[in-house]
């Protein structure tokens, strides 16, 4: 895969997830960092961290795994995570 | 069986829709714009856009369903604002039996709680009989539950069919938003600042979702109480910790030092829209728990609880599975042990 195509994929993934979790936390979008906790500094809890995974699955058309999404911590998290599934159900970013 | 779950992707709705799919049941299940569907992923069940603030989107929901299960009725997250909270609970429940009657499903089943109830007289157990003749006073949570329940009542009375069923504190897999199951995970973790004596009803969530089917095929009767073991709060802590681990937390507090302190807790937490160690209506639940009887249940519903410890070793097992709670101990080092 092309470098630029993978920083797109990343790009919009992540800017999928940050979107959804800002609307989810009635915060705004420019306010979120990568570093932040859901819960701690954003105030998640864990049905809001699935319904932020819900809709991310359903924007995106791909299937997220709740055992594995239930460890995320941070923002970071939930974009690399987003990613990863991303990349193995789409077929993207296999070398 | 044609069923519509409002309320699906809840602690009782998934195991519901569990228990109905089970049955061969053609389950939908209402969605929002924001619910957590991945609950229900890999399930096959229809969805449809409806909430019960939506009576028009509901009757189109109920369309063509047989049993309408109302699993997801409003739940005061704080005990802050009794105004808002029973507007809003009553508000949804009249949408939904309205829809109800008008979309002809040939029934209904609401899922209410045992806080409803009233006082027993001396010498039985609380059982559907233990109807307050009044708005319970002093709950938040007891009186939104409360004035919820003589909605469908009203519905009923209007010639709905409709049976209330009325949970103890269930415990079990998919708690997700930790309900009952806080009680679980603060002991292990070590993390309850203080506790109240008082008694509460623990019921395996699977046996309620059952149940559930149950009265929607064969209820006789108008409601259902569906518990399962009564204990009191200081045995049940002890007993968590010496099958877990953790701690039972140094601070008892008297009833009335409870209320204030979670009332305090919620007031802080509300602003930022985070939980509280030890809800309100948690309080509430113990402090005026009360043994209440099953037998109806038993007897029409072929209701059987299954024994206190299995269920809470498969609630204990499901917050270890997501991250809940720490694997213990044995576990990790065969973990670490394996080849494969």
């Amino acid at each position: 895969m092309k470098r630029g195509t993978m920083r797109t994929e990343r790009t919009d993934t992540r800017g999928v997830t940050i979107n959804l979790l800002a609307e989810i936390c009635e915060t705004d979008v420019s306010t979120i960092e990568g570093a932040q906790r859901l819960r701690e500094d954003l105030g998640m809890d864990s049905l809001q961290s699935l319904e932020l995974l819900s809709c991310v699955s359903e924007a995106l058309k791909i299937d997220l795994d709740i055992e594995e999404a239930m460890g995320i911590r941070t923002v970071d998290d939930a974009c690399e995570f987003v990613l990863s599934q991303y990349q193995d159900q789409r077929g993207h970013g296999r070398s | 069986m044609r069923a519509l779950v409002v309320g699906g992707t809840g602690f009782i709705g998934v195991n519901l829709v569990d228990a109905l799919l089970a049955e061969g049941a053609h389950v939908r299940v209402t969605r929002r714009k924001r619910s957590a569907t991945i609950l229900l992923q890999k399930r096959p069940i229809e969805w449809a856009e409806a909430s019960l603030e939506e009576p028009e989107k509901l009757e189109r929901a109920m369309a063509g369903c047989d049993v309408v299960f109302l699993a997801g009725a409003y739940y005061p997250r704080y005990s802050l604002d009794l105004g808002a909270s029973l507007a809003e609970g009553v508000r949804g429940v009249r949408n939904a039996c309205a829809a109800a009657a008008a979309s002809g499903v040939r029934r209904l089943v609401y899922t209410s709680t045992i806080a409803t109830l009233a006082g027993a007289p001396p010498g039985r157990p609380a059982d559907e009989r233990d109807v307050p003749g009044a708005r319970p006073e002093g709950s938040v949570y007891r009186a939104v539950k409360w004035s919820m329940e003589r909605e469908v009542d009203a519905a009923r009375q209007r010639g709905l069919d409709a049976v209330t069923l009325l949970p103890g504190g269930c415990i079990g897999p998919w708690d997700v938003r930790l309900g009952t199951g806080a009680i679980v995970v603060g002991v292990v973790r070590g993390m309850l600042p203080w506790w109240v004596e008082g008694t509460v009803n623990l019921v395996d969530v699977g046996d309620v979702a059952r149940a559930h089917v149950a009265a929607a095929t064969r209820g006789r009767a108008d409601r259902y109480c569906l518990t399962g073991h009564d204990v009191r709060v200081g045995w049940l802590l002890r007993h968590l910790v010496a099958r877990y681990g953790g701690a039972v937390p140094e601070r008892e507090l008297s009833p009335d030092e409870a209320r204030a302190q979670a009332e305090r807790d919620e007031r802080d937490a509300a602003p930022r829209r985070q939980r509280v160690p030890i809800p309100r209506e948690l309080v509430d639940m113990a402090t005026h728990g009360q043994p209440v009887s099953s037998a109806r249940a038993r007897a029409d519903l072929g209701f059987a609880p299954a024994p206190l410890d299995a269920s809470l070793d498969r609630a204990h097992a499901w917050f270890v599975k997501h991250a809940y709670l720490p694997r213990p101990n044995h576990e990790a080092r065969n973990d670490e042990n394996r080849t494969d």
